[in-house]
Formats: C-alpha cells, sequence, structure tokens
C-alpha cells in the first residue's frame, strides 16, 4: 500500500516537473517558416514522406505527396543544418541561414536510393527516438506501404510474412480473420507464451488467441482459436512497423518481453492541403489444392468394414463432395481517408469497410473500421495527440482441426466416399457419418459458429518541450474490447439421441497503460553527446469470460435455453509498473554507447520477488567513417559499422495466480463446497529470465548501392516456469517452480541492394536470411519428455517441440522389419525388467533449418511498379495428421494401391500392428517456397486524371501465394492444427490451407 | 504572462489527467475466481465451504479406495479398455510404481487430511456455538480417520505428520492410533451434544443421508476389529442403529464413481466366479450383479458379469453397510472364543429375508449349530458372509489379512507400493 502511493506520488511529481520550469521557457520571436519542395534524384518525382529537421531540434515534419514541406522552426537566429531522412534513401543535409527574414523559400532538395539505412529514425517505444546509428541492437523497421500494399492480406501481422528477418510468421489458418503466430528468433517459453508483445501508439494492446468455443485443436487436448486478435486493424492505417526481437533490444519493456515486442505506428496527417485517398479492392481467393480422394469403384476394406460395401472388389459407388464444400472465395475492401493539417493541428482521418469470403463455403469476415488521429501544436513547446481506432468484425468461422463434432474438412477427411453426406430425402436428414465426425454439408448448411468483436483502441499523448532539449511525453492508453463467440449445434446433428447445443461466451477485454518519460539531449562536447530517458509506466489488464451454455434444445432453438443449462464466469486481472532510465552517449559521431535499466513489478509474482531488474547496454561503432577505413577500403565497402548489444527481459508465469494458493468451488448435494487446487501456489515465482547477446556489422558496399547486415545472437532464458512434482502427501500434485532453461542462438542476415538506378527504371532488392537453434537446456529432471499437442515433445538437448513418437522395427541395414503375414512391424524397447513397452524416438524437429525471403521492387518509368516477394522455409518438418488418417480410413486415393493388389498395404483397418501409432512416415518434409507477394501497379497522374478531380489514380493488379513450391504431400505445409500454441507446432490435420488469391484495386487521390 | 499562464492551465489538465490513471493501482491483486487457503480458513463461510468440499471430494474418489482391494482379490477384474495399470493388479505382472492406479488413493486420502488438518486447526477460532463447533470438528476428524484407515488398508507405511516439508513414513500402528484418536475424541465431543444443537450445522454442512454419529461408532467397530480390539470393536458395533444408512450421495452433476469406472470408462466389471461361487439362493448375488446377463470375457482371460449396483449415476454409496456391525461382532466374538454369540449373529446376518433399507438381503437359512462351532468354521462362515455382504465395499484385501488360510482368496500384492511421485518429491525420501 505504501510502495503503491509513493509510486504514485513520484510518477505525478515527475510529470509535474517536466512540465512546470522554474523558469518559464522565454516568450520566443516569431519563429521560422521553412518551406520547400523534395524530388526524387533520377526522376524529379516528389518525394512524400520524407522527414525534413532542423539539427538539434526533437521537431521534424514531412512533406506531402507532392514532395512539400512547411517546417516551424522556434529558433535563435543562425546557420543551422537542415536534414532530410526517408527510408531507403541516402540522408541529405543542407546549409541553411536563418537572418531576419522569418519565412523561408528554401531551394529543391534531391534525394538518391540508398541500400543503407544508418540515418532512419526509429521511435524505440520506450527511450527517445534515435538514428539507427545509434543503436547497437537490431530494429527492424517494416514501412507502411509494405504493410498495406501486401497483396490480398487482411491482417497486419500476416503482412509481415517475409518482411522481417529472423522472424518466423506463420499462418495457422486459410480462415479470413486472422490466425498468425510470429516467433523472433524462436520460442522462448514452455509454458508461457510465445507471441510477442504489441504496442500501437505506445498502447499495449491484447493480441489474445484464447478459443471461447471448439473451433479448432482438439476438443480432449485443448481448443484452439482460429484467430489471433491483431486482426483487429486496418493494415492501410499503418505508417511503420518496429519489431524489437529480443532482450538486447527490448529490455525497457520489462517482464512482458521475452518474446520480442513488435511496435505499430499508425499514420498521422501532415501539414498542407487535405489529402483525400479513396481505395477499392476486388479479390478472389482459391482453395490451393483440394484432397485427392479414393475414386476407384472397387471396394476396400474400408468401406466393407463400415457397411458400404458388401465384399471388398465388389462395385461401389464414390461420392466426393468436395465441390460442395470449397469454393472460390470473392472479397471486396473499400477505404477511404483524408489526411492533412494546418501549422497547428494535423488529421488523419480514415474509414474502411472489407467482406471477405473464405474458400470454405459459409466462411466469412465482414470488418468495419474507423481512425482518428489528431495531433496539435498548442504552443511551440507542447503538442497533444489523440488517436482512437473502432472495429467492428463479423466473422463466420469454420470449425476445423480434430474437431469430429462440426469440423467441416475433419469430416471429409474421416468420411469414406462410399458414403454419401447429401440429404437423404427418406431420412429426412443429412445421414450421420458412418466412421467419425459430421456430415460436413449438414455442418455447413445448419450449424453456426459466428464471432463479433467490437473493440476501441486509442491513446493520448502529449509531448511537451519545457526546456530547450528537454522532453516530456506522456501517454494514456485504452485498449477496449467485446468478442461474442457462438456455437450452435441443432439438434440431431450427430446422433438421433443428440440434443443439441448452444454456447455463447462473451469476452471482454480491457488493456490499460499509462507513460510518463522526461528525456534530455545534451552536448557536453562538440563530440561528446548524451541522451537521457526517465520513465515510468503502468499498466492494467483486465479480462473476464461470461459463457452460457445450453443443451437438450427444442426445435429452432438458436439462443440459450432449454432444459439444461449452465453459466460460468472467470475474471482475470493483471497490473505491472515499471520505472526506466537508459543514458545514451555519442562519442565524435562514430562512437555510441547506450546504457539502461528497467526496475518491473509485476501482480503476478509475490511481494518478496516482485521487483525485478533488467538491465541492457549496447555499442555501435561506424568504424567506415575512419580516415583509415576510407582510404583502406572506402571504394568497396563505402561504409562499416559494428554493433554489438546485451539485455535482458523478462516472461510472465503461465498463470496470473499460480502464487496463491486457490481453492476452487464445487457444489455437493445443494450445498456450496471449495476444495483445493493440487497446484501448491508459489510466493516465490518470479519472472522467466532471457539473456541476449547479439553483434553485428553494417556494411555498405559500392557507394552505399548495396548493404549488408549480418546479426549473430544467442539467448538463454532461465528460470523458465515448469510443473514440479510435489509429494502427494502435501495434498498437492505440483507446483510452479522457476526451474528450466532455453536457449536460441542463431544469425541473420539482410542484403539490400539498388541493382538499377536511372531515370527510367530502378530495381531495389532485399534478401533475408536466418537460421535458429533452439536447446532445451535443463527441465525438471533430464528424462523428463513433456508432450504437447499430439507428438510435439520438450526433450532435454532438442530443439523445442520435436516430435516424438512410434517407430518401425529395422534390421540392421535400416531396413523396415516385416512380420509372417508381410506386415512391417512396429519397434519396441527392452527394458531391464523384461518388459517390452513400443518404442518411441524423436522422428522429427518442426523448426526450420532457415528462413529465407526475396523482395523485388522494380520501378519502371514514372508509372509502373513491380513488387514480388519469395519467402521459404527450409528443413522444417510437418506431421501430416490428415494423411494418416485419410489412408487409415481409405479415403485416400493412395488406397487404389490396395485394390490393385500392392502388397504393403497402405490402409491401417488391413494393418493389425499398432501401425496407427507409427508415426515416422507421417513426418514430411516441408520445405517450401512461396511467391508471397505479385505486384504490378499502375500510377496515373496524366491531365485526364485532374481533370475528374483527382491528382493521381492507381490500378493494381496483386496476388499472394500464387505459387507454392514444396514436396509436402498434403494442402498446405504451413498450417497448424495447434494455433497459437508454444509448443505443439506445424501440425497439419484438416486445417484450412492458405488460399491462393487474386486481387485488383483501384486507389484515387484527391 | 500569456506562456506562464498557459504553461500553468495545461500543468493543470496534465495532472488531471494523470490522477484518472490513478484508479487502482496495488500490485496486492487477489484471484477473483477462487479464494485463498488463507481467506477460506479465516472466515466462517470459507471452512463451512471446505467442510463440504471435503466430504464431496472424498465421496468422489471413493473409487480409489475400491479399485486395488477389488482388483488384488477376487471381487472384479477389468475390461478390455482398462489401462495396463488396472488390468496389472488383476494379474500381479509388469506392476509399475509410477501408474496413477498406485498413487490415487494416497493422493486422495491426503488432499482429505489436509483439509481436515486445517479444518481441526481453524474451527476453534471461530465463535461457533457448541453444537456447531464439536458438528465441525467431529466432521474432520471423521474423514481424517476414514483417510488413514482406507490409506492403511493399502499402504503398508504411511506418513501422519504432513505439516512438515519431508513426511516421514509412520509404522501401521502408529497410523492406526491415529484413527481412534480421532474418532475416539470425535465420540466424545458428540456424546456433549444434541442433534438439536447442532441442526444449524447439519443444514449447513452435511448433505442429507450422511449419518456422523453412527459412522463414527461404524468406523471405531470397523478399526477396532482390524487392529484385534475385540471388545472396543463389540462396543462400537453396538452403538451403531442398524436401522439407518449412512450414504454419500451424488446429486446431479456429481456421478457416483463406481457408475462411471464400470460403466462410462468401462474399466472394471464384476468376476463370474464371485457369481458362482455364491451358495445357491444367496439373493446378495443378485443385488450385486447382473447374474442373469450372459458372461462377456475380461482381461486378462475370465468371464465377466455388469454390476447391477451403482449401474446408474446418481446412486449413493453407503458408508458403511448395517451387516457389517454384525459380522464384526461374529468375528470379534469368534477371536474372543464366544462362538453362540458369533454363530447367533451369523444366522442373523443370513436369514435376514428383507429390509427397508438399500442393503444386500441373503434370505438363506440358518447354518445348523454343530456346523458352526468351531473357529475355522466360523471364521471361514463369517469370510464367506462378508465376501457376499460387503462386496466392492473396499474391505476384501484387508479381510485376508485376518482370515489367513479361512478366506478363499489370495491377493496379487500384499501392499501397494509408495507411489514413485512421492519417493521422488519427497525430500525425506521415504523410498530410500
Amino acid at each position: 500500500m505504501h510502495m503503491r502511493c509513493s509510486l504514485w506520488a513520484a510518477a505525478l511529481l515527475f510529470a509535474a516537473f517536466g512540465l512546470c520550469p522554474a523558469q518559464p521557457a522565454a516568450a520566443q520571436d516569431q519563429p521560422y517558416v521553412i518551406q520547400g519542395v523534395v524530388l526524387d534524384a533520377q526522376s524529379q518525382q516528389p518525394l512524400a514522406e520524407v522527414t525534413v529537421a532542423l539539427s538539434g531540434t526533437a521537431r521534424g515534419v514531412q512533406t506531402d505527396a507532392q514532395g512539400q514541406y512547411s517546417l516551424l522552426a522556434p529558433v535563435p537566429p543562425g546557420t543551422y543544418q537542415l536534414n532530410f531522412t526517408l527510408l531507403g534513401r541516402k540522408r541529405a543535409t543542407q546549409t541553411v541561414q536563418l537572418g531576419a527574414q522569418r519565412a523561408v523559400e528554401f531551394p529543391a532538395v534531391t534525394m538518391e536510393l540508398t541500400a543503407v539505412a544508418l540515418d532512419e529514425i526509429v521511435v524505440t517505444g520506450v527511450a527517445a527516438p534515435a538514428e539507427r546509428r545509434v543503436l547497437g541492437n537490431t530494429i527492424e523497421t517494416v514501412r507502411g506501404e509494405e504493410i498495406s500494399g501486401a497483396a490480398g492480406v487482411s491482417a497486419v501481422d500476416q503482412a509481415l510474412q517475409g518482411k522481417v528477418t529472423g522472424a518466423l510468421v506463420s499462418e495457422n489458418s486459410g480462415q479470413p480473420g486472422g490466425g498468425v503466430t510470429i516467433r523472433l528468433r524462436g520460442t522462448n517459453s514452455i509454458l508461457g507464451g510465445a507471441e510477442p508483445l504489441y504496442v500501437v501508439d505506445g498502447v499495449f494492446v491484447d493480441n489474445s488467441s484464447e478459443a471461447l468455443v471448439s473451433l479448432s485443436g482438439n476438443a480432449g487436448r485443448g481448443d484452439q482459436a482460429i484467430t489471433n486478435r491483431m486482426a483487429d486493424i486496418d493494415p492501410a492505417d499503418i505508417e511503420r512497423i518496429e519489431v524489437l526481437k529480443g532482450a538486447a533490444a527490448a529490455a525497457l519493456y520489462g517482464s512482458r518481453a521475452n518474446n520480442g515486442v513488435i511496435q505499430i505506428f499508425t499514420r498521422r496527417g501532415r501539414v498542407g492541403t487535405p489529402e483525400i485517398r479513396f481505395l477499392t479492392e476486388f479479390r478472389a481467393n482459391t482453395p490451393p489444392k483440394k484432397y485427392d480422394r479414393m475414386m476407384d469403384p472397387r471396394a476396400t476394406n474400408a468401406d466393407v468394414i463400415w457397411g458400404g460395401a458388401d465384399s471388398v472388389l465388389a462395385t461401389v459407388e464414390r461420392f466426393d463432395v468436395q465441390d460442395q464444400i470449397w469454393r472460390t472465395g470473392y472479397s471486396s475492401i473499400n477505404r477511404l481517408s483524408v489526411a492533412g493539417g494546418t501549422d497547428v493541428a494535423q488529421y488523419y482521418l480514415a474509414g474502411s469497410y472489407g467482406y471477405e469470403q473464405g474458400i470454405l463455403e459459409a466462411n466469412t469476415y465482414k470488418r468495419l473500421s474507423f481512425r482518428a488521429n489528431v495531433t496539435s501544436q498548442l504552443s511551440d513547446r507542447v503538442e497533444v495527440s489523440a488517436r482512437a481506432g473502432y472495429i467492428k468484425s463479423e466473422a463466420d468461422y469454420v470449425i476445423e482441426g480434430e474437431q469430429a463434432n462440426g469440423g467441416v474438412l475433419t469430416s471429409i477427411v474421416f468420411g469414406p466416399t462410399s458414403w454419401d453426406a447429401n440429404f437423404d430425402e427418406d431420412l429426412g436428414r443429412h445421414p450421420y457419418n458412418p466412421i467419425l465426425g459430421s456430415n460436413p454439408l449438414d455442418v455447413l448448411e445448419n450449424w453456426d459458429t459466428p464471432e463479433k468483436v467490437s473493440r476501441f483502441q486509442g491513446s493520448i499523448e502529449l509531448k511537451a518541450e519545457p526546456f530547450r532539449n528537454v522532453t516530456v511525453r506522456y501517454l494514456a492508453g485504452l485498449d477496449d474490447y467485446r468478442q461474442e463467440s457462438k456455437l450452435l449445434r441443432p439438434p440431431g446433428s450427430v446422433s438421433a439421441s443428440d440434443g443439441g447445443l448452444v454456447q455463447n461466451p462473451v469476452r471482454f477485454s480491457r488493456l490499460f497503460n499509462n507513460d510518463v518519460s522526461l528525456s534530455h539531449l545534451g552536448q557536453a562536447t562538440p563530440s561528446l553527446g548524451f541522451t537521457t530517458t526517465l520513465g515510468f509506466r503502468y499498466t492494467d489488464d483486465r479480462s473476464e469470460v461470461i459463457r452460457a451454455t445450453a443443451s437438450d434444445l427444442p426445435p429452432e432453438q438458436t439462443l440459450v435455453g432449454g432444459a439444461t443449462q449452465s453459466a460460468s464466469q472467470s475474471v482475470f486481472e493483471f497490473r505491472t509498473v515499471d520505472w526506466f532510465l537508459e543514458e545514451r552517449v555519442a562519442i565524435s559521431d562514430r562512437l555510441y554507447l547506450t546504457g539502461g535499466v528497467n526496475l518491473n513489478a509485476s501482480s503476478a509474482f509475490g511481494p518478496d520477488e516482485r521487483w525485478q531488474l533488467f538491465p541492457r547496454a549496447s555499442v555501435s561503432y561506424l568504424l567506415g567513417e575512419t580516415d583509415f577505413w576510407q582510404n583502406a577500403l572506402g571504394g568497396t565497402i563505402s561504409s562499416m559499422r559494428l554493433r554489438g548489444a546485451f539485455g535482458q527481459t523478462g516472461g510472465q508465469p503461465p498463470g496470473l495466480y499460480s502464487r496463491f494458493e486457490n481453492y476452487f468451488d464445487i457444489a455437493y448435494g445443494g450445498l456450496a463446497g471449495l476444495v483445493p487446487s493440487n497446484t501448491a501456489g508459489n510466493p516465490n515465482l518470479k519472472p522467466e529470465r532471457q539473456t541476449e547477446f547479439e553483434f553485428g556489422l553494417d556494411a555498405g558496399l559500392f557507394s552505399d548501392r548495396a548493404n549488408l547486415e549480418f546479426t549473430y545472437y544467442n539467448k538463454k532464458t532461465t528460470d523458465l516456469v515448469l510443473a514440479v512434482p510435489a509429494p502427494p502427501s502435501l495434498g498437492f500434485q505440483s507446483q510452479f517452480q522457476n526451474i528450466g532453461e532455453l536457449s536460441n542462438r542463431g544469425w541473420e542476415a539482410a542484403l539490400n541492394t539498388v541493382n538499377i538506378s536511372s531515370s527510367s527504371v530502378s530495381w531495389r532488392m532485399r534478401l533475408q536470411l536466418a537460421a535458429n537453434r533452439s536447446k532445451v537446456q535443463k527441465l525438471v529432471t533430464s528424462a523428463d519428455t513433456l508432450i504437447s499437442g499430439y507428438l510435439n515433445a520438450v526433450v532435454e538437448g532438442q530443439p523445442i517441440g520435436v516430435y516424438y513418437g512410434g517407430i518401425y522395427a529395422r534390421d540392421a541395414s535400416g531396413n523396415i522389419v516385416y512380420d509372417a503375414a508381410s506386415l512391417p512391424v512396429r519397434a519396441r524397447d527392452t527394458l531391464p525388467d523384461g518388459s517390452t513397452p513400443f518404442a518411441r524416438r524423436i522422428i522429427g524437429d518442426p523448426n526450420p533449418d532457415l528462413i529465407a525471403s526475396l523482395g523485388n521492387e522494380l520501378d519502371v518509368g514514372r508509372h509502373i511498379t513491380i513488387s514480388f516477394l519469395f519467402e521459404g522455409r527450409f528443413g522444417n518438418d510437418v506431421a501430416n495428421f490428415t494423411r494418416r488418417i485419410t489412408e487409415y480410413f481409405g479415403s485416400d486415393q493412395i488406397v487404389e494401391r490396395e485394390v490393385n493388389g500392392d502388397t504393403i498395404p497402405r490402409t491401417f483397418v488391413l494393418n493389425p500392428n499398432g501401425r496407427i501409432n507409427v508415426y515416422e512416415e507421417y513426418i514430411e518434409d516441408g520445405t517450401f517456397v512461396k511467391l508471397r507477394e505479385l505486384a504490378v501497379q499502375f500510377r496515373f497522374d496524366q491531365p485526364w486524371i485532374r481533370r475528374i478531380g483527382a491528382q493521381s489514380m492507381t490500378l493494381r493488379l496483386a496476388g499472394r501465394n500464387l505459387l507454392t513450391f514444396t514436396g509436402y504431400r498434403g494442402l498446405d505445409p504451413e498450417t497448424n492444427m495447434f494455433s497459437a500454441s508454444t509448443v505443439a507446432r506445424s501440425v497439419d490435420f484438416a486445417t484450412t490451407p492458405l488460399p491462393r488469391s487474386f486481387a485488383m484495386s483501384l486507389g484515387l487521390n484527391f | 504572462m500569456t506562456s506562464t499562464r498557459r504553461t500553468l492551465r495545461w500543468r493543470g489538465r496534465i495532472l488531471l489527467v494523470a490522477l484518472l490513471g490513478l484508479v487502482g493501482c496495488s500490485l496486492d491483486l487477489e484471484n477473483p475466481n477462487a479464494p485463498t487457503e488463507e481467506a477460506v480458513f479465516t472466515s466462517l463461510e470459507g471452512i463451512v465451504a471446505a467442510a463440504v468440499g471435503m466430504q464431496s471430494e472424498y465421496a468422489s474418489d471413493m473409487d480409489d479406495f475400491l479399485v486395488p482391494p477389488a482388483l488384488v482379490t477376487d471381487e472384479w477384474s477389468t475390461q478390455s479398455r482398462a489401462l495396463i495399470s488396472y488390468y496389472s493388479m488383476v494379474t500381479g505382472e509388469n506392476f509399475d510404481q509410477a501408474w496413477g492406479t498406485v498413487e490415487a488413493p494416497w493422493a486422495a486420502a491426503y488432499r482429505t487430511i489436509k483439509t481436515a488438518n486445517n479444518l481441526i486447526a481453524a474451527v476453534p477460532t471461530f465463535e461457533l456455538g457448541a453444537g456447531f463447533e464439536t458438528g465441525m470438528i467431529s466432521l474432520a476428524r471423521l474423514f481424517k480417520a476414514m483417510a488413514f484407515g482406507s490409506l492403511i488398508t493399502i499402504y503398508e507405511q504411511v506418513p501422519i505428520d504432513v505439516s512438515v516439508d519431508a513426511p516421514a513414513l509412520a509404522p501401521r500402528r502408529a497410523v492406526l492410533d491415529t484413527v481412534f484418536a480421532e474418532l475416539e475424541a470425535a465420540r466424545a465431543a458428540l456424546a456433549n451434544v444434541t442433534d438439536d444443537a447442532m441442526s444449524e450445522f447439519y443444514r449447513r454442512v452435511v448433505p442429507s443421508g450422511f449419518d456422523l454419529r453412527n459412522t463414527v461408532d461404524a468406523m471405531l467397530a470397523r478399526y477396532y476389529l482390524v487392529d484385534g480390539q475385540y471388545d472396543n470393536a463389540i462396543d462400537a458395533a453396538g452403538r451403531v442403529d442398524l436401522g439407518v444408512l449412512s450414504v454419500f450421495s451424488y446429486p446431479p452433476p456429481t456421478r457416483n464413481p463406481v457408475e462411471n469406472l464400470a460403466y462410462q470408462a468401462l474399466y472394471v466389471a464384476a468376476l463370474e466366479s464371485w457369481a458362482l461361487q455364491a451358495e445357491a439362493n444367496d439373493a446378495r448375488v443378485s443385488y450385486w450383479v447382473d447374474d442373469g446377463a450372459v458372461p462377456f470375457p475380461g482381461n486378462p482371460d475370465s468371464l465377466l458379469l455388469p454390476l447391477r449396483k451403482y449401474s446408474t449415476a446418481n446412486e449413493p454409496f453407503p458408508v458403511y453397510l448395517p451387516d457389517e456391525m454384525r459380522l464384526i461382532q461374529a468375528e470379534a466374538y469368534t477371536w474372543l472364543g464366544q462362538f453362540p454369540e458369533a454363530r447367533t449373529l451369523v444366522n442373523a446376518v443370513r436369514t435376514q429375508s428383507g429390509s427397508p433399507l438399500d442393503e444386500p438381503v441373503a434370505n438363506l437359512p440358518a447354518i445348523p449349530d454343530a456346523n458352526l462351532d468351531s473357529e475355522a468354521e466360523l471364521l471361514a462362515q463369517i469370510a464367506y458372509e462378508r465376501r457376499y455382504e460387503l462386496y466392492m465395499q473396499g474391505l476384501r484385501w484387508e479381510d485376508t489379512r485376518r482370515f489367513g488360510t479361512s478366506i478363499t482368496t489370495t491377493p496379487t500384492f500384499q501392499w501397494l507400493p509408495i507411489p514413485l511421485q512421492e519417493c521422488d518429491a519427497n525430500p525425506g525420501e521415504p523410498c530410500a
């Protein structure tokens, strides 16, 4: 209690201090207004979004679509440097004399393409903004155009695929509306979450993927959500994304940052005439592939077993209802935005509405989005911003994964082809699936699994400069949403005695954060500069799920009602407090040193372990700027930077209340009871702690026409929370303790080149390569094997999530052993006590050896831009459970071999040797290369465009996932039935493949 | 001047915004979903709920105490779906100390003991009134005694003091003494209060069907017999009112755990041989099993019959059966050499032809005095009556330890081993 109040008093004092200078800033004369235009050096076309800033001040403006800027400079007269920066362009620096004339018309400035991005300003989220050259750690930036321009995407995180070195961005399901998981430099927890922290405009936002109803995964092994909640931001509103990949970069985020941080910045208005943009997009999504079904009319054992045929090889009628399930889904998206502003206020207003059809019948996603970002300069020294985004989405999902009840592809996979799933007039209903699962046509027609979200994300930010070179920033952010899910299974759906089911859960989530920071830029001597940031942050999260369920429904009942009803409620609250301090030292503009600490407290931990310190340090040295370098190597390697960083972050425990001895309610004969948890509370629980070192270099080659970035990193996460067995005589089964260790190390390389830069053609390319090797260092005991999902295991000394399962017996030369009946034999172990259980071994690894992407952007003349992006994963295995089941139940085309007398029976029905639990043959190489994006854009700004009132028009033809090169035998090597699961990765079981999308869009700028 | 005023104005507004953020800033958040142990045992509602929870858990874990005695003796066998851990109790082979079936009775008993200990410590700190307090403490003592009693019939040695980090194993003697101490303390306390004085306790804590006073005496009788304290056993059994039942009830959504095991999990069923080995016309056979059904194959090689008793989800389970008291007395008299008293009691059980209660009745002829006038004859007959009267009540394994050659079964295991998790996780190394 005492602690909390002193904290707040300090924070308030801090805020007040920043705004209450001892000597009020002297009233300035009228400020200078510097105006001008920035052009491309080759084509002389205007360049938009160039940051123009006066050196020595934090204030900058951006150019508008016409390349024009107007910079307000409240400075005393003198000589100044005017800096022009734009990602992908060489920095331009010009000298400006400010004298008696207050309005300064500055001559046109031109900027050249470059592959080197050291001058780019990165916001770094927590501390003061900095040029990239200052940072010893990698922070990857993705421009808004790469997000909004990504072909065929509807979610921001989806658009990151192939654009961030070292980020494994996977789409777990091809259903529209999310389902993306991101792993930055590997998986960094076992029981905790593995998704990065998302921060939008300084607001901590929720990216949960809590399964409210059973839509994917497996009802017995934990249901999985198809979506994740980053789907709730319109990609078109994004100005830039910065990715902090590990502890070295994210230390100031404290105990929430073990999985890295993704900072998203939405668009802002710029000084100038209102810029109105209208965009309409039409898209067609097609299934990449369908299942190859057994269509040979000769009956197999599988047909006989379910009663679909009298005898093997008898003629049966085959049915394939896939044509009634897959479809070409059409989508349309319309967006309108207005941006503009004056010297004292700028605004960005946007609205969009998208309607998407998935590639499965009945699968749709609608999203209505509004955003208003307003910034106002209240005085020369005070700027206030308000940002607000509201979205409303409605999805109709299709159940998938191992959901025997209602899974559509699941039911196709289980259902024999000698079974006709069409409505049966005689029965008066769709026939029941004779094997397992539901009738897929019945599910599509009569079940209902909608989800509705309405969400507000907003912040108020105040920046003040009470003294020269001192900036105070205050931000209050709110992310608040309601998510309503539903599962309606009509009576009689799965059996004649099925009374039906309605589940109607509602989730409320609210995240609040409150940040105060104070930054000071100091210049001790001309060659020694200091930047100091002191900050405080408070976060307060709350989520609540209220669940109403009914079974035994009366006819036509679609809401909770009927004979058996139940309700439940759960609430989670979580708070953190951070203090952070960072000091950057710049020596001779060549050597940069940074040191910082975050002092973090979390409500998830007991008072003794609550306060945790997370340090960081980094060094950046611009070796290439030394005379020695320039003389010796400057001709080839035009710039060279060496960098290194160290940092620590924390991770939250799997449960927010693991520190308590919890008692749970139980009803007994009309009396209310409480029983103790099986898990002993641990008041000494503390965050999982990651320590990361990274070293790298940035080399500019051939006059900065090419840039090579290389980084090696080594992360170790210690104090991993694991369930440690407790003596049952104490009344417990286990206790969460900080005991495990996990390491991830690897390298990342990116090569940016400007291949051609002429007045008519420019061609830029980016190649990214990354390799990560994870290793489980320590578990509770070295013999432990923790299984997640089906086969993904955590084993000491192995990468996290390796597949662990049954294998065939093999002879000395490695050939499968067959028994007398010519059936393959499952291997057994012989234990010291003489028993012979089935053997299980590590049989694959879902972690890729290498991830790579190659992006190209080609400007042809003034009007045509062609871009394409390849992304590949190499050496990753996928567990093909879809194939396992289709072969077992005889619905796969491969079963034709059986009727043709193949000596190795494929259908498991024929194979009693425990073969269904031999998984080795279903672990397949999931290596793939996809043509992720391809776009051709035509830009028109001819006079006829102006005659219709527009400044310019763009016509864009684009495609996503148009080509896939893979040896994988399933529909798509990329999906995962266990969605966002930390350990259970790359399991293909009746998951929706990623669609192939063709898009056409028309944009008008007024 | 303008600038100063402006600064002040903005400072005020900023303070306001900062104050808005002040709403709730404590980091000591409670769990809104579940109270903590501390909260439970420091409130009246908490201890009442803990007492209800203790009974509920014991009732729902009842099967854990029945499975090993029924499988290692000749009562049940396993259906083909059963796990190897169940199957191995039948065969005595391939047994693994790590199995859940080894740990389940241990864990269930100690969860009851933990809550009972907490209640015994916490209840006196409340001003409950004599009747309420006596009821609460006696209930806790009874459940603690039942838990230790079940433990000591399954494991050879178990820890008594679990208030320490490394509970040490105690010999059977000490465990039985603990059982008697708790039960006698409960009995003595209950003797001083009337049911009227305990009415609030009954209303708030005890579900209908459970009889506290009779159960205390029944458990005393059961464990005095186990310990060879025959006079005490006869006295305690004599105090039990044979006209009432004391049961664990399973109102929806709870479920009788035996029904769950036999009918939902399909793990166990009755051995047909149990039915076949009964005396002709012993009516108790068809009380317990469906002996008219076609026998079905069990695993290992055996024939099984479906259970009739506990075949529906909400059937209650008796804490003890009234005729157990007569058989306890009969056995105690036999060991004491008082054969006529023993014979009378055995025949009373045999000749019972009907009951207003839900209990088995044999409806058999009395055995002539001449055939029941030696220790060996009486013990064999009592063992027989217990086999059919007290079928699947978790008692037969312990019976084999008392009856020696007078009983017709040899258990596959003498005791269950100490669960591996206890060996590994208990720093006192109880298995070393």
